[in-house]
């Protein structure tokens, strides 16, 4: 956009040369000529002049900022000062450029620009996380109702879990699909996992609510490990301490016990064999209100769970701002 | 049963890395121990009050705790109930002398002979 015509021209017929027909160049010798071809048309870049009559280029911007903010945009002036180039690169200008006055100088310009156009960003933090799990991950992406997928990968197997709208509803893992791939998946010792952009899968293989998919995972998981545990101390027993042994093999096997999954709020998301759910989301608030008062006593850092032994068994309490999750896992017959 | 009491949990409160540690008589009375400065004693109790709250709530959700622990980013705080009553309540910091102790101090408070 620039209010000498013959300037527009030449620079039209210069860059649609250079990008060989890629680029297709728009004119505006006004702010409103500018604005009525980016209602019109999409565009990926605009080039505004600063000194332009009646809507400068730094109020043109400061306003495509607000209304195209994924709009490229470039500034460029026949009188360059710091004071101009900070405000329009303030104002949101990706480039703050001095109008040439050769065709060198003009094909410098077209090399910049068409570097800004080339480039995407990327969205999101860029980081390392030290030891996150693939329940953590799995978990974040749900609880965000993201879409995306979950390259995983040791070296026995590849697989891949696929998450749309924040709901888990396809997995492979080899040879293997639906919730039986899923639960392998999750039930690896180690490997690398990837997240990878969404593409809607083949097929929908997998139902049921994101919370009860993890938690049965982690309950096939235990068992697979229990028993594992369990026929290699029945081959060997002096592997384990004696008292460890005595729990181990003695026919008692942990199972659990009842369930339950709230919101911060205390909405029930999900609840199993829970004799009285609203008591135990009391329980869980009164958890939530002291984790408050401790915290604010001792220097601990946040909680992580709650655990309380029973005489049969064991509950594992989490109250955090987003969530609030009771597992109770019994030993024997016995319910406590 | 106090003088007994007293002297174990004060062994006890010396422990490298023990916020604190105290007990929670049947009575409702409170002995506890700190050798930290920024907690007073009677903040301690009112902290075994509510840790015996939590205790009874979950007792009366046919939840009956035998131990309760509350494990946080850098430390913990354990509450063990002895059959007669009577509430053992700590406070530690990980990676320190005192929390490599609490389960010999858990078993210790169960076993303790308080007839004298």
């Amino acid at each position: 956009m620039d209010d000498d015509h013959d300037f527009l021209q030449v620079i039209r017929d210069l860059f649609v040369a250079w990008s060989e027909n890629v680029w297709q160049v728009y004119c505006a010798e006004s702010a409103d000529e500018a604005l009525e071809i980016l209602g019109t048309r999409k565009i990926d870049l605009i080039v505004v002049d600063v000194n332009m009559p009646v809507l400068d280029g730094i109020q043109l911007i400061r306003i495509l900022n607000r209304r195209y903010p994924q709009l490229k945009k470039a500034i460029i002036t026949g009188f360059a000062t710091e004071e101009k180039r900070s405000a329009c690169l303030t104002e949101g200008a990706e480039l703050f450029i001095e109008k040439p006055h050769s065709a060198e100088g003009l094909k410098s310009v077209f090399t910049v620009l068409h570097e800004l156009v080339s480039w995407t960003p990327q969205e999101g933090f860029q980081g390392v996380l030290r030891q996150v799990g693939l329940y953590d991950v799995i978990q974040m992406e749900c609880l965000g109702r993201n879409s995306s997928i979950l390259e995983i990968h040791n070296q026995q197997i590849q697989g891949r879990i696929y998450i749309e709208d924040g709901r888990i509803v396809h997995a492979t893992a080899g040879d293997m699909v639906g919730q039986g791939a899923f639960q392998k998946l999750l039930s690896l010792p180690s490997g690398k996992f990837q997240m990878q952009p969404f593409e809607s899968p083949s097929e929908h293989t997998i139902e049921g609510q994101w919370e009860f998919l993890l938690m049965e995972a982690a309950r096939m998981h235990d068992e697979t490990v229990s028993q594992v545990l369990t026929t290699k101390i029945a081959a060997k027993p002096e592997l384990l301490p004696a008292a460890k042994t005595s729990t181990a093999v003695s026919g008692f096997p942990v199972r659990i016990a009842e369930t339950l999954i709230c919101s911060g709020q205390g909405d029930v998301l999900y609840a199993w064999q829970c004799p009285d759910v609203n008591a135990r989301v009391t329980l869980l608030q009164h958890i939530a209100q002291q984790t408050t008062r401790l915290g604010q006593l001792l220097p601990l850092g946040s909680l992580d769970r709650l655990e309380i032994q029973l005489a049969t068994g064991r509950v594992v309490a989490q109250a955090k701002p987003d969530r609030m999750i009771l597992v109770h896992t019994a030993t024997g017959d016995d319910k406590t | 049963m106090n003088d007994t009491l007293q002297e174990w949990l004060a062994a006890g409160a010396m422990t490298p890395g023990m916020l604190g540690c105290g007990a929670l008589l049947p009575d409702r009375t409170c002995l506890s121990y700190s050798f930290n400065e920024t907690y007073t004693r009677e903040q301690l109790n009112n902290m075994l009050h509510q840790l015996a709250e939590t205790m009874a709530l979950f007792a009366s959700n046919s939840l009956a705790p035998r131990r309760l622990t509350w494990m946080f980013e850098q430390g913990m705080v354990l509450m063990v109930a002895r059959p007669d009553g009577l509430l053992l309540g700590l406070a530690t910091q990980f990676n320190t002398e005192a929390v490599q102790n609490v389960d010999q101090l858990a078993k210790d408070f169960l076993t303790l002979d308080l007839s004298n």
